[in-house]
């Protein structure tokens, strides 16, 4: 069995279709952040959270009950938060649980593991995915911004915008404008110009490393044959490092990946398919770019890690239970199919 | 140069991109790339880039936010750093769509993917969220008429149900139900889709279900059908060497999630096409127990190539 082969037609394919399936998202988000940028003020932002971090940093990370987005999206919208004065701390708390913790993921889910004990599934999930947040933002918390956040990120009230200049506006010395001064003394259909110009700049910011992220998914996802993987569902702890690792390698959106979880790896264990679902909202490939637009690289490697291990234990354990003294159970009961048919190659 | 980087670019970008979802859209190609719930949102997607586009190249301005260093990439911030940002955006979509085969996935990908000749119930629970309410399989004891309906299947529920009337071609219904019931007093056989000779035109899904499901297997054993897929040659479930797959392609969400399923086709001769070349089969379906479970084999009496479906993917 040849473990890796890829034709670059497979490529193009897989890659376009996580392209058309991202690209809306992440225009909704730069959408979102734009007109965030121009219509709602520093002040508003900080209003919108308690002013105790503790308080915020819980409750932010339960928003996206109420304003779901997908993790391509929330990226730009808590880049442009943080910007506004959002804590980092509950903009980290936000960001990583709205992918999770929303009610979409919820239906999906649910749905999708209809006959896999789904209740229990989604609580997990959710439940999980709100506290490892939770956590993730209260250590942020703890630490000094400048060690966490991009240069820019924090301290915005001396913010310029280099990129946006205006025609007949722009200064002469430095070609440079401040955005604040033009969005105040704009009109309102200037206003949404602004916005727009504003989305645009983020659109294409995060697309360029969307589009990196894809396409190195994109060679894992049609080039690694699936058998190679398949004996590592023997080992209740292989299972679940394997369904993470292929969680960052495949990156798909999370409105979706319950469907693929519950649907695509029958041999594998529900415990696994959790960290699967777990994991790769929080962190995948294209994450890893689009992190990095928020947070320094050494951060985001430390939280990835971060992110790992705690999610490999929580479902490692629960693997534990499932088998019990250490054969592992697949998730699907009765419906789990034939061990034959993950094997019928040509 | 700056004008270059501040309007034109920025405006090209999404104009392309915009382009790239059209076209695919318009030309029938996004069914091979997204669930049709996710189309709209592609489409949605196109028109406002396209608007983002023209307001950028209206509204002179500049997208190179990071030329602040601001965003956090510090490759924009030399003039060869734009360029190169602007050169990912570009090429890699722009080289996808030309390279995109019509044709769908190559056999390396059905290789790497393997491929599913048996039914299984999480096809049903990933098909639950298609609006299509009624596409689940029935209980194998019940004489489900309206439920036996399997994802990407060609069952067709809006047809009048009668069981009074015999099949199209001429044969009694193939099994009145053991249990009465309402709905058990039509001819599930009405609900197939044929061809204008009178064979059902069936899809590698139903031929799957039918293998698990006892009344859809009536509807199907021994029946002419025609059916439509990629061939594939067949090595483990080949013991006369007379073997092949008709696989096709069942997505979820997108076209990366892809996952090859098939139905085994014998032949007395196998046919000397291609591997993944679409060809239309006509015979009869049997369901033998091989290997301790059910599988379908349709036994052919034609294989002749033929143009791809307008639908490649099964959903």
């Amino acid at each position: 069995m040849n473990w890796f082969q890829l034709e670059f037609g497979d490529f193009a394919q897989a890659f376009l279709s996580v392209l058309f399936e991202g690209a809306p998202f992440l225009l909704l988000g730069a959408l979102i952040s734009g007109f965030v940028d121009v219509f709602v003020s520093s002040e508003r932002i900080t209003k919108l959270l308690p002013t105790k971090p503790g308080p915020a940093i819980f409750l932010a990370g339960a928003l996206g009950l109420i304003f779901p987005i997908c993790e391509c999206g929330s990226v730009i919208i808590v880049r442009r938060f943080i910007r506004k004065g959002l804590p980092l701390s509950a903009a980290t708390a936000y960001m990583l649980a709205a992918p999770i913790v929303s009610p979409i993921v919820a239906l999906s889910t649910f749905k999708a593991f209809t006959g896999q004990n789904p209740w229990l599934m989604v609580c997990l999930r959710l439940g999980l995915g709100y506290a490892i947040a939770v956590l993730v933002a209260l250590i942020v918390h703890q630490l000094p911004k400048n060690r966490v956040a991009q240069p820019g990120m924090i301290g915005g009230g001396a913010r310029r915008r280099t990129g946006l200049s205006v025609s007949g506006e722009e200064s002469a010395e430095t070609g440079t404008l401040d955005f604040a001064q033009i969005v105040a003394s704009a009109s309102p259909w200037r206003k949404v110009m602004l916005a727009i110009q504003s989305a645009t700049a983020d659109f294409l910011d995060v697309a360029f490393f969307f589009v990196i992220g894809t396409a190195i998914t994109s060679v894992f996802a049609v080039g690694v044959n699936r058998e190679a993987i398949a004996p590592l569902a023997q080992s209740p702890f292989l299972s679940v490092v394997s369904m993470m690792v292929l969680a960052a390698l495949l990156a798909l959106c999370s409105t979706t990946d319950a469907f693929i979880a519950a649907t695509q790896f029958p041999a594998f264990s529900a415990a696994a398919k959790l960290a699967f679902l777990l994991f790769g909202p929080v962190f995948d490939l294209k994450l890893f770019w689009l992190y990095g637009l928020v947070y320094r690289r050494k951060f985001v490697v430390c939280m990835a890690i971060g992110l790992f291990a705690i999610i490999a234990f929580i479902c490692w354990l629960w693997a534990g239970m499932e088998t019990g003294a250490g054969s592992p159970r697949p998730s699907g009961g009765t419906h789990i199919c034939l061990p034959a048919q993950t094997s019928l190659h040509s | 140069m700056q004008q270059i980087f501040a309007r034109w670019l920025p405006a090209a970008t999404l104009a392309t991109w915009s382009a790239v979802l059209l076209y695919f859209h318009f030309s029938q190609r996004m069914q091979s790339m997204l669930a049709p719930e996710f189309r709209i949102y592609a489409m949605i997607a196109a028109v406002v880039l396209a608007i983002m586009a023209v307001c950028f190249v209206i509204f002179k301005g500049d997208a190179t936010c990071c030329s602040s260093g601001e965003c956090g990439h510090g490759l924009s911030r030399l003039a060869s750093g734009k360029l190169l940002t602007f050169l990912v955006l570009l090429v890699p979509i722009a080289a996808a769509a030309r390279y995109t085969p019509r044709s769908g996935f190559s056999k390396s990908f059905v290789e790497n993917r393997g491929t599913d000749t048996s039914w299984q119930p999480s096809f049903q629970r990933a098909a639950n969220k298609s609006p299509v309410e009624n596409r689940t399989p029935a209980p194998v004891e019940q004489p489900a008429v309206t439920a036996a309906l399997p994802p990407g299947g060609t069952l067709d529920t809006k047809k009048p149900v009668d069981l009074s009337l015999p099949n199209k071609d001429g044969t009694p219904p193939a099994m009145p139900p053991t249990t009465p019931a309402p709905a058990a007093e039509k001819s599930p056989t009405d609900y197939l889709v044929r061809t204008p000779d009178g064979k059902i035109v069936a899809e590698v899904l139903d031929l799957l279900y039918a293998a698990q499901d006892t009344v859809l297997r009536q509807d199907f054993e021994g029946k002419q059908v025609e059916l439509i897929g990629q061939f594939m040659p067949d090595s483990s479930n080949n013991p006369g060497a007379n073997r092949f797959k008709a696989v096709r392609m069942f997505m979820t969400c997108c076209a990366a999630d892809a996952r090859p399923v098939a139905t085994l086709v014998e032949s007395e001769k196998l046919p000397d096409f291609p591997e993944m070349t679409w060809v239309k089969i006509t015979g009869t379906p049997s369901f033998p127990i091989e290997k301790g479970r059910r599988i379908s084999v349709l036994k052919a009496e034609k294989v002749e190539k033929t143009e791809p479906p307008p639908e490649a993917m099964i959903y």
